[in-house]
């Protein structure tokens, strides 16, 4: 019985992300199951649609700039975070985290009005900084679950053999977390990528990243061009995600 | 060069991050919360401070009424998704099957494919030609198709796939670190499964399942893509409002007092999350 349920569950979460991937293969114009035969032509029309690979070009270049400055900015303050002996440190956690929890519409509004009133609404790096604003977090969660690991002492080792602080740091303790980090960058990356909410308020004519321009796409036609666009996204997170967990493993990444 | 390393290296690691979420995160919400106190008038907003957005807001029964929509479809969502999570994170908690890594991979994809391909799978199967009413027609069962999609029924279902595995994580945590040694002990003692889960495992859990259900509540209740694609503009819920009015209609003083709305209840939530997962990390003793 609770097997059947669980089963049963199992199934409801895959359930649209198989049909959807079965969708952009059929010949059909609408998905039946079983499929009528099999075709490329949805993805052929995804990638002869401008407008779909300027969307794809801009989603790619912005998720790896926002996984590079996720990295760059969030990593030493992980190691701040997870070392550091500071008055206000378990605030500063919470403050750090907060673009976390605060639902992405607000923080998607907030953004649009302050852009606009600085004048740099519709630009790159409005889009840029969004992005990065709720991608950090993420690089942060990852870079201290495996700090958090790291012995110290490996550090003290190097730095008493005469390694300068700094270089103690990134050859020896850099050199054990990275796996942690690179995870932290591929979720950063993977986060960007589909991310729809923030975008929306931050986009502008031409600067539209491959999930706004589904939904635009989505709010007026319903033909499997949308299917082929999706389960090309679906197995870019799929690549993804197996290399997480190559990397450190999908338990300790989903922090239990 | 002296004055630098002055600094303690704290300030120096964090600043940057520090810097951009003051400027770019703390700084937007603020000037958003002003913007609220606002009018608009031709185009412009005009800086005096008035509550009249919050009065149209809270004195119209149509926002009201979106309102209390969005509470309820928040409701039911976190409800379903606490029955359907509870037996899928215990299994996840448990389980030593070496497939235990391909189903957290079931569980983690969904959560990050995005929202607008999740929605769209959900349109593929429910729609009025989608595969369910196809299958049902073909097959004989109905004669018309049923009404799955463009009504509470579909949007419902979309955001229940949406946050399930918040909530399955959520619980997954609190499940593991339960000892299993309780359990069959309780039932050594001759309680039945059933009982030994009402009496020992579930008011052990409960921190998760405070902690987890808030969290989908949270997000379903700020969700906007799953009422549009699934709701078709049929189902109201004050993020919609709050979309339609920033990026249609231009009102911002509204928009940022339809946010602002928002933002109390979540902050609210936030607070009591934070609490329950504290008390959760704890383990109540």
């Amino acid at each position: 019985m609770l097997r059947a349920v669980t089963a049963a569950v199992y199934a409801f979460l895959l359930l649209p992300l198989v049909v959807v991937v079965l969708a952009a293969f059929n010949a059909g114009n609408y998905f039946t199951f079983p499929p009528q035969g099999f075709s490329l032509k949805w993805f052929a029309n995804f990638f002869a649609r401008r407008e779909f690979m300027q969307a794809l070009w801009l989603s790619t270049h912005l998720g790896v700039a926002t996984a590079a400055l996720s990295v760059l900015i969030g990593l030493p303050a992980a190691v701040a975070l997870v070392r550091g002996r500071f008055r206000g440190r378990d605030g500063l956690n919470a403050f750090v985290m907060s673009p976390l929890l605060l639902p992405q519409i607000l923080t998607g509004v907030a953004m649009l009005q302050f852009f606009t009133m600085l004048g740099w609404a519709q630009t790159y790096w409005a889009l840029l900084i969004g992005h990065v604003v709720v991608t950090a977090p993420y690089v942060i969660r990852t870079a201290s679950a495996t700090l958090y690991h790291f012995d110290p002492a490996l550090e003290e080792a190097a730095q008493s053999l005469g390694a300068s602080p700094l270089r103690a740091f990134f050859e020896v303790t850099l050199g054990v977390i990275k796996p942690g980090v690179v995870a932290g960058a591929i979720f950063a990356f993977a986060i960007s990528f589909d991310n729809f909410t923030l975008s929306l308020f931050l986009t502008a004519a031409g600067l539209t990243p491959l999930p706004i321009e589904l939904f635009a796409y989505l709010k007026y036609s319903f033909d499997p061009t949308a299917a082929a666009v999706s389960a090309f996204a679906i197995g870019v997170v799929l690549v993804l995600v197996l290399g997480i967990a190559r990397l450190m493993g999908l338990e300790e990444f989903a922090g239990f | 060069m002296r004055a630098l390393s002055r600094v303690p290296p704290a300030a120096l690691l964090l600043g940057p991050l520090v810097l951009l979420l003051v400027v770019f995160f703390s700084a937007p919400l603020a000037l958003m919360l002003g913007i609220s106190f606002t009018r608009e008038s031709f185009g412009q907003i005009s800086w005096q401070p008035t509550l009249l957005q919050y009065a149209r807001f809270f004195s119209d029964t149509f926002y009201l009424g979106v309102l209390w929509d969005t509470l309820v479809l928040g409701a039911i969502t976190t409800a379903a998704a606490l029955v359907m999570g509870y037996p899928l994170a215990w299994h996840l908690a448990r389980t030593t099957s070496r497939w235990k890594p391909v189903l957290l991979v079931f569980v983690l994809s969904p959560l990050l494919v995005g929202i607008v391909i999740r929605c769209y799978g959900w349109m593929i199967l429910l729609a009025d030609r989608g595969l369910v009413n196809a299958m049902l027609i073909d097959g004989g069962w109905r004669a018309k198709p049923l009404p799955l999609m463009y009504n509470r029924f579909g949007v419902t279902v979309a955001l229940l796939h949406v946050f399930l595995p918040f909530m399955v994580l959520s619980l997954t945590g609190v499940l593991k670190r339960l000892d299993p040694h309780l359990l069959e002990a309780a039932m050594t003692l001759g309680a039945s499964p059933l009982r030994a889960f009402l009496e020992v495992t579930l008011p052990l859990s409960l921190p998760g399942i405070l902690a987890g259900s808030l969290l989908v509540f949270s997000l379903a209740i700020s969700s906007f893509v799953v009422p549009i694609l699934l709701g078709g503009f049929k189902v109201q819920v004050l993020p919609m409002i709050i979309y339609e009015q920033m990026l249609s209609v231009f009102d911002w003083p509204f928009g940022a007092a339809n946010a602002f709305v928002l933002l109390v209840l979540s902050v609210a939530l936030i607070a009591l999350y934070i609490r329950a997962t504290e008390r959760a990390l704890r383990g109540i003793r």
